[in-house]
């Protein structure tokens, strides 16, 4: 990016200049702060509804004193603005120190100082607005021309690159050149005035060669077909059934039925169901879940680029890592930021993010998945008398403190006898965070191990996730049902 | 924001650019963007963590004669950037398809209603210090009482201006506040240790309207209420919605399904329903625009065009003309916009939003409402949306309770529900005198007949 130079306005004198400034007013302080510039085209039967671009700056200012956080939110990139917002965060932090009562402190760590890149094979840079069109305009055209049912049709794609700046009281900074794509493609199809619809999308991050792959050329094809058999789907019988669950699914049950009840600060601030449960055995002995959102991960799934869940550190400076959250069973770790884990007396373990510059840090996933284990899928099928079979999802969503959990499913066929048989639609999902891990009965090999990826909002917040892992089977989940 | 920057001359400026550099130029659109906000955050009950920031920024949306459309923005505020925005959308609107659909933006020929209560000028004097003071509220019920174990909660006062000018002679400046607080309140059952949330909120344009207390003892009593969950049996059943039920079952599905985008792209279940009973001749729904002092009222929209009240649902009847509309939608179907093109912020091209979407109250007294169920389902809450291009709703009760001889009992873990939304509508029973509000919602309890419930006891 040609503004850079912006973001050089953190020259070592100037954040010498800001230490100086804090001087023993406050434990911990950082900034953050992002220039961005970025491409949406949202077309919808073929039709262009939003061309745009964007140049964007964000600035976020933290402070922190015995247990009380300020924040300082600004647009303006300047030396003076930034120097009266960290005046402004400091104020806040002492007035929210004066007035709480759980005092705590966080945990000094050693300065990182470090540049990442995202290595592009195509730089967005180098792609022109038309090459962009062109492509949304031939999924939009295979989408409307692979059916007389297909009634409408909408592809959104995205992306943009951004630099990034990251200090902090322990003398750490932290640059960061970052580039993302997303495409989304949904088709509605109509017959004898019944209308469905199915949505894809993929992402990650890179340049334009995330479009590249079989999959992202096959999108809106895959899209069409999918809405069109939903036309003949059955509304589900409500009921209790045994369920497999293909990786997608897998996945999100994985995100929203453990995931966020691990997120410490819903543990320190008793909404999560799972406190006081490290060392407890609250799965199966074959259950291994972790959540790792390091670099490096795409080339394992054959893709040019890496995962969107991905990052190289989060937004508190610390980098991604690996998290074991249940080893054989037994939960090992919640996910930490860096207050969470100073509080906890424990190293933090990289799950602090924001959406942006202008958000504050939160407990969040990264690549959460379970891990595969031997059962061959055809096998897993044929061994189960009556059940459903579930494939990818709509949404999901989790109440941590009562445990109760629910997500709807795109694609749900029926198995008798260890046969599959028809399909059903908007098939609802429910159960209990301490019950479903332990009805889970089969676990899907190496073969059949994927991941989907999305965007998972908490707090107001969005940020990038993935999650994923083999086909597994699951007894004795509610279902929903119209019947 | 850098205050020697004249905004109107800016937005000027930008537009008269766009005139000049493109030929087959149509029409364009200047939004500009402020806010100011400040927050304070409640965690494990005890102030935690507290924040003010800003927020400008101006976007420019252009059209060629044809229909295309280039829209850009940025939150840099300098003449050389803007001038590389507008140049950036005009390149944009060159590269965009031609759309016959697009007739033109808003013209100024309608004249504006007055609303009053839009702006607390309270917000220029709210210190952090006076912030904190809402939040205390929070606090001390919390405290106060023996089961509450813990609370999340928040505080926000947000103050936002905007402009919009267009190469029609539309040239509008409103300036608007909203205060919102919130309680996620957790309670542990003394006995046998069962824990529990409850949640509320409120969203108020004035200040002296927020009430920190009341807040917290609602979210509380709903903490409590959610204690002794069971799982029960498979089974149809009346079911009463709360407030918030309602809003999660007939308003918010409604708000999307008279979107007239939806319409025209036959995405919603109410497609080929106009003029058509729809359910119950107990439903009547109004999106209003001009209550005095509410949050989704406005003088005008995202597009700068007047707002106004307008009736969707009569006597059950889904009325002709009972789409939203934003100028694009309104002038692809040849009729006047309604005034709902929304705009989340400068960074967005207007969509189609409610202003005041409002179900009007019954005569019957929500007690006696209650009291009237043999056996049946309080529905506080569901997390879940249905799919609006089918109306089919199946999904999880986040919050409910058994009602049995006409008495709330104990809550319900693990309970789903299913029912087509036309049927819902159909199977409306009764709807409560009480109502509350809820952002841009009015809602009252309503009781529906015949709903399937889905249980996880066997």
């Amino acid at each position: 990016m040609e503004r850079e130079n912006e973001l050089s306005l953190f020259n070592d004198a100037f954040i010498a200049d800001l230490l100086r400034e804090a001087g023993n007013k406050v434990e911990y302080w950082d900034i953050r702060a992002t220039i961005s510039e970025g491409t949406t085209l949202d077309f919808t039967d073929q039709r262009s509804t939003e061309i745009s671009s964007y140049e964007m700056t964000n600035c976020g200012i933290r402070a922190f004193i015995n247990g009380g956080w300020g924040f300082s939110v600004l647009k303006d990139l300047n030396r003076d603005s930034i120097r009266s917002s960290f005046l402004k965060s400091i104020k806040l932090a002492k007035l929210t120190r004066s007035l709480l009562k759980n005092e705590f402190k966080i945990n000094e760590r050693d300065p990182l100082e470090k540049i990442f890149k995202i290595n592009s094979k195509l730089p967005l840079s180098d792609i022109n607005i038309e090459e962009k069109i062109k492509l949304v305009k031939s999924h939009e055209k295979i989408a409307a021309n692979s059916s007389k049912l297909v009634s409408n049709t909408r592809t959104i794609y995205m992306d943009g690159v951004s630099d990034y700046i990251f200090i902090n009281s322990f003398g750490s900074k932290i640059k960061q050149n970052l580039s993302y794509l997303r495409l989304l493609n949904m088709v509605y199809s109509r017959k004898a005035g019944i209308t469905q619809r199915s949505i894809n999308s993929v992402g990650g991050l890179g340049g334009f060669e995330i479009l590249s792959t079989e999959k992202a050329e096959k999108i809106s094809e895959k899209t069409a077909q999918e809405s069109i058999k939903l036309l003949d789907a059955k509304s589900p019988i409500g009921g209790q059934f045994t369920i497999i669950a293909d990786p997608k699914l897998a996945g999100t049950l994985i995100h929203e039925a453990l995931g966020h009840a691990c997120e410490a600060d819903l543990v320190l601030s008793k909404e999560s169901i799972l406190k006081e449960k490290i060392g407890k055995e609250i799965a199966l002995p074959d259950i291994n879940i972790v959540d790792d959102p390091s670099m490096g991960q795409g080339k394992t799934f054959g893709l040019p680029y890496e995962l969107f869940g991905s990052y190289f550190i989060d937004d508190e400076g610390i980098p991604s890592q690996k998290t074991t959250i249940i080893e054989n069973g037994v939960l090992k770790n919640y996910l930490h930021n860096l207050e969470t884990s100073s509080r906890m007396n424990l190293p933090p373990n990289g799950h602090g993010r924001a959406s942006s510059s202008s958000a504050k840090p939160q407990v969040r996933m990264g690549f959460t998945y379970i891990e595969p284990k031997d059962w061959n899928i055809e096998e897993l099928i044929q061994d189960t008398k009556n059940g459903i079979l579930c494939k990818d999802f709509l949404y999901g969503y989790t109440n941590p403190t009562t445990g109760n959990f629910q997500f709807k499913c795109k694609f749900s066929y029926k198995i008798e006898n260890g046969e599959i048989k028809e399909l059903m639609r908007d098939v609802a999902l429910s159960g209990m965070i301490l019950e479903v891990l332990k009805k889970v009965s089969a676990i899907g090999d190496q073969k059949s191990f994927s991941y989907s990826d999305g965007i998972c909002g908490k707090g107001g917040q969005s940020v990038r996730v993935c999650d994923g892992g083999p086909y597994i089977r699951v007894d004795d989940i509610t279902v929903g049902g119209l019947n | 924001m850098n205050e020697d920057i004249d905004i109107f001359e800016l937005a000027k400026f930008a537009i008269k650019i766009a005139e000049k550099n493109y030929s087959n130029f149509k029409c364009a659109e200047v939004f500009i963007g402020k806010s100011e906000y400040l927050n304070i955050e409640v965690e494990e009950n005890s102030v935690k963590y507290s924040e003010i920031g800003r927020n400008h920024g101006i976007s420019i949306r252009i059209y060629r004669s044809n229909g295309s459309i280039g829209f850009a923005f940025t939150n840099i505020l300098k003449r050389n950037v803007v001038e590389k925005i507008v140049k950036n959308a005009i390149k944009m609107m060159h590269v965009g398809t031609p759309d016959p659909d697009f007739k033109n933006l808003p013209e100024n020929s309608k004249p504006y209603s007055m609303v009053e209560g839009l702006y607390d000028k309270s917000i220029k004097n709210l210190s952090i210090e006076d912030a904190i003071e809402h939040v205390k509220d929070l606090i001390k019920t919390c405290s106060e009482d023996e089961q509450a174990i813990s609370q999340s909660g928040d505080f926000t006062a947000n103050s936002n201006l905007s402009y919009i000018f267009n190469s029609n002679g539309i040239e509008v400046s409103g300036e608007e506040t909203y205060f919102n607080i919130s309680s996620n309140m957790i309670v542990k059952d003394t006995i046998n240790g069962e824990v529990s949330n409850g949640y509320e909120s409120q969203m108020r344009r004035k200040l002296a309207d927020i009430d920190g207390t009341r807040t917290a003892e609602e979210a509380l009593k709903n903490a409590k209420r959610n204690l002794h969950r069971k799982k029960i049996k498979t089974k149809k059943m009346q079911v009463v919605l709360s407030p918030k039920g309602t809003i999660n079952l007939i308003l918010n599905p409604i708000a999307s399904a008279i979107n007239a985008e939806s319409h025209q792209y036959k995405r919603s279940f109410l497609v080929g329903k106009r003029g058509k009973k729809i359910g119950s001749d107990l439903i009547n729904i109004d999106d209003d625009a001009l209550i005095s002092g509410r949050i989704g009222s406005n003088i005008f929209d995202g597009e700068g065009f007047p707002c106004r009240n307008k009736k969707i649902i009569e006597h059950g009847q889904f009325l002709q003309s009972g789409l939203l509309h934003n100028s694009y939608t309104a002038g692809k179907e040849g009729v006047e916009s309604t005034g709902n093109a929304s705009r989340r912020s400068f960074s967005s091209i207007p969509s189609i939003g409610i202003s005041n979407l409002i179900l009007h109250p019954g005569t019957i007294q929500k007690e006696e409402l209650i009291q009237n169920v043999k056996e049946g389902i309080l529905l506080n809450s569901t997390a879940d949306s249905p799919n609006i291009a089918t109306g089919d709703f199946s999904g999880l009760i986040s919050q409910g309770n058994l009602i049995q001889n006409g008495e709330i009992k104990h809550a319900l873990n693990e309970t789903m529900f299913g029912i087509n939304l036309l049927d819902l509508f159909e199977n409306i029973t009764s709807i409560s005198k009480e109502y509350k509000i809820y952002g841009p919602y009015s809602a009252p309890y309503v009781k529906i007949d015949n709903v399937q419930i889905i249980g996880a006891q066997s």
